[in-house]
């Protein structure tokens, strides 16, 4: 019995390491490689305009306070915009998230469906569609000139109301479904108790269900603030020249413009600054309890 | 182990179900494609097989299938050029390596194609094995973007000028500072491609787009910017302006000849005009890319489509300019609408309005784009 124990410990010993290799390996070959390449034309210049592949490396880290200077402006608008979003994202996804974990009963899994179905057609494709639906001249910009929240010849395309209109569009899901899944595992028994200690139901809320629910808005805001500061497709065919994000920049740079080191240096300027934002995030609403 | 697993599915269950799963979502794509298979796939013909890459729209479905069966040489038709910078940034690293790109003939716009030309991945045309070569229209004969003419064809070719819709705008509209008018705030569209919009703002400067350099464009990238930033212009387009033109968004927008010719088919709302200050003339032609081999399927490709009945059945179609000489008594039988059509047969008057856009060194394009990228909020 002690023989197999130990040949057993030194099996389990590396039974972790053995688990994790595909992915690390996976991590390494397609995320860090792929990063270093990206690092070192970051840090190239270009002498060639029209050989964009042919760069010379140069630890040009003049490319970085280059990119801050020129296009400042869309970093800004792009966290700006992502931001709201989040913020739009909660503000409506979470109340819809509560109906459905607390009065769903036996519609919940409908629901759901409801809420993911239309995600089975392409990003794109849903984009474009909300083009029709805020067209000038469709009933949606017509009620609202009706009623007086747009002005006489106001509109929604081509301004960024319509933009982040489409990103909060876009991303709700992404809010909805975490929220869904922490609220869901509460136990409603935890609100009769706190309605039996003679809790308000705005108190039993606030000090039962939203510690709950905080990892939930927090898996959710990551997931729809991440991705809304990179995004350039909203900004195409429901914005104007003046709601340019740094996803249409680094396109731009890419593909006319040509100039990978700048497109790169971009890329790590936004991944350094969307890392430092999460940090903070997380650490202001607690960290504990996402693993709680 | 008596009693069902916590997750309600036994070991049996969970690989039957998921071998399903895995085996359907193997079979699917080659379901899927095996309908279309059918029809599409074509093993080379006896006189070889040839690979096309173009825009979209640029050709009619009978022309395709009777190229084959009147030469002899299989077809493979792709429509994969969207923009002519995102054609270059998507093939240039194969193209400098010197390896196959998968097709033997591209059709970027002449300036594209002058580039292309230069940095040395296009061949000269077996011009020896195209006779119908003489029927090019003496407009385009030794063209700025190819002078000897030897390794270019134009496709198609057309206006630039302004596309208008005159419910939207309640007037005729005759002049490129019809775009700037107040009335139409935040309703005007202009061409993502910088040649044809600053062409045209350069002609309301009064600066001659054939000769412009840098230092002579600010003036008209300032104006410009202006109407940008003001909100006067509402947003840079692709192909996509004419979504924007027939659903009201746009009163006007700069656009290309044949688009609108083939929307006033089905809308009479919308006009088309080459303005008073003139518009811009362009083409997309033809060039067979290195390190290609097929020079006789190549050749037939650019002989077939040079016959004039073939070109006047490809005009009835696009609706654009052919480069082909003397289809115009071709297209009077065909389509008599078409024949007559101010935009496929512009008057004297008309043609001496259009300019082309002057050759940019790699400096004074990079100029140019970073400026105009600026202006439209990239």
């Amino acid at each position: 019995m002690a023989g197999t124990a130990q040949q057993g410990g030194r099996r389990r010993r590396f039974a972790p390491y053995g688990l994790l290799s595909p992915g690390v390996i996976w991590l390494i070959l397609f995320f860090l490689v792929p990063l270093g390449y990206l690092l070192r034309t970051s840090l190239s210049t270009r002498p060639n305009r029209f050989v964009p592949n042919d760069l010379d490396f140069a630890w040009e880290w003049s490319n970085y306070s280059d990119a801050i200077s020129q296009f400042g402006e869309q970093i800004q608008r792009s966290f700006v915009y992502a931001g709201i979003t989040t913020v739009l994202a909660i503000a409506i996804g979470f109340p819809l998230a509560y109906v459905i974990a607390f009065r769903g009963g036996k519609y919940k899994n409908l629901l759901l469906g409801l809420v993911v179905v239309p995600f089975f057609t392409t990003y794109l494709i849903r984009t474009i569609a909300w083009k029709t639906i805020l067209a000038d001249s469709g009933i949606v910009v017509d009620v609202l000139r009706t009623i007086g929240v747009l002005g006489e010849n106001g509109r929604l395309l081509a301004t960024p109301a319509g933009v982040i209109g489409g990103l909060t569009y876009n991303f709700l899901p992404f809010m909805i479904l975490p929220i869904y899944v922490s609220l869901e595992k509460i136990d409603p028994d935890l609100v009769a108790a706190a309605k039996d200690l003679y809790s308000t139901p705005g108190r039993a809320f606030r000090k039962v269900v939203f510690p709950f629910a905080i990892p939930g808005v927090i898996a959710g805001s990551l997931l729809t603030f991440i991705p809304a500061c990179g995004d350039f497709v909203n900004s195409v065919f429901l914005g104007s020249p003046r709601t340019t994000m740094i996803g249409n920049v680094v396109q731009n740079q890419f593909l006319v413009q040509l100039d990978y080191p700048t497109a790169a240096a971009l890329g790590f300027i936004l991944m350094v600054i969307i890392t430092i934002a999460v940090l903070l995030y997380a650490r202001v609403l607690g960290t504990e309890d996402l693993t709680g | 182990m008596t009693g069902s697993t916590p997750s309600g599915v036994t070991r049996r269950e969970f690989i039957t179900r998921g071998g399903a799963t895995l085996g359907g979502l193997a079979l699917a794509p080659a379901l899927l494609s095996s309908g279309s298979a059918f029809a599409t796939a074509q093993t080379d013909g006896p006189g070889g097989k040839v690979n096309v890459l173009n825009w979209p729209l640029y050709i009619d479905k009978k022309s395709k299938k009777d190229f084959t069966k009147t030469t002899g040489v299989a077809l493979k038709y792709n429509e994969g050029i969207n923009d002519n910078n995102e054609f270059f940034a998507k093939y240039q690293e194969e193209l400098s390596q010197d390896r196959s790109i998968g097709f033997d003939i591209v059709m970027p716009t002449s300036w594209m194609a002058q580039r292309l030309i230069e940095l040395g991945y296009v061949q000269k045309l077996p011009l020896g094995d195209i006779p119908n070569a003489a029927n090019l229209s003496p407009t385009f004969q030794n063209p700025l973007w190819d002078p000897t003419g030897e390794y270019s064809l134009p496709w198609q070719t057309g206006m630039t000028g302004i596309a208008y819709n005159i419910k939207e705008t309640g007037r005729e509209l005759t002049s490129i500072n019809d775009l700037f008018d107040k009335k139409f705030k935040g309703k005007i569209g202009v061409l993502s491609e910088m040649r044809d919009t600053m062409g045209l703002m350069a002609l309301s400067e009064g600066i001659d787009p054939g000769t412009i350099d840098f230092a002579q464009a600010k003036p008209a990238f300032k104006k410009l910017e202006k109407a940008s930033d003001s909100g006067q212009i509402r947003r840079f387009t692709g192909n996509d302006y004419q979504d924007d033109l027939v659903a009201g968004n746009f009163a006007a927008c700069i656009g290309w000849s044949g688009d609108v010719a083939q929307l006033l088919i089905e809308n009479d709302k919308l006009r088309f005009v080459i303005p008073d200050e003139g518009g811009m003339k362009w083409a997309d032609t033809m060039l067979w890319v290195t390190p290609s081999d097929k020079s006789a399927p190549v050749a037939a490709w650019m002989n077939y489509f040079y016959d004039p009945a073939v070109a006047a059945r490809v005009a009835t179609y696009v609706q654009y300019i052919s480069p082909v000489a003397g289809i115009q008594a071709e297209l009077a039988e065909l389509d008599p609408a078409a024949a007559e059509s101010p935009l496929i047969f512009p008057d004297e008057e008309v043609q001496a309005r259009l300019h082309t856009f002057g050759t940019l060194d790699s400096k004074q394009e990079e100029q140019f784009d970073n400026r105009f990228a600026e202006i439209a909020g990239a």
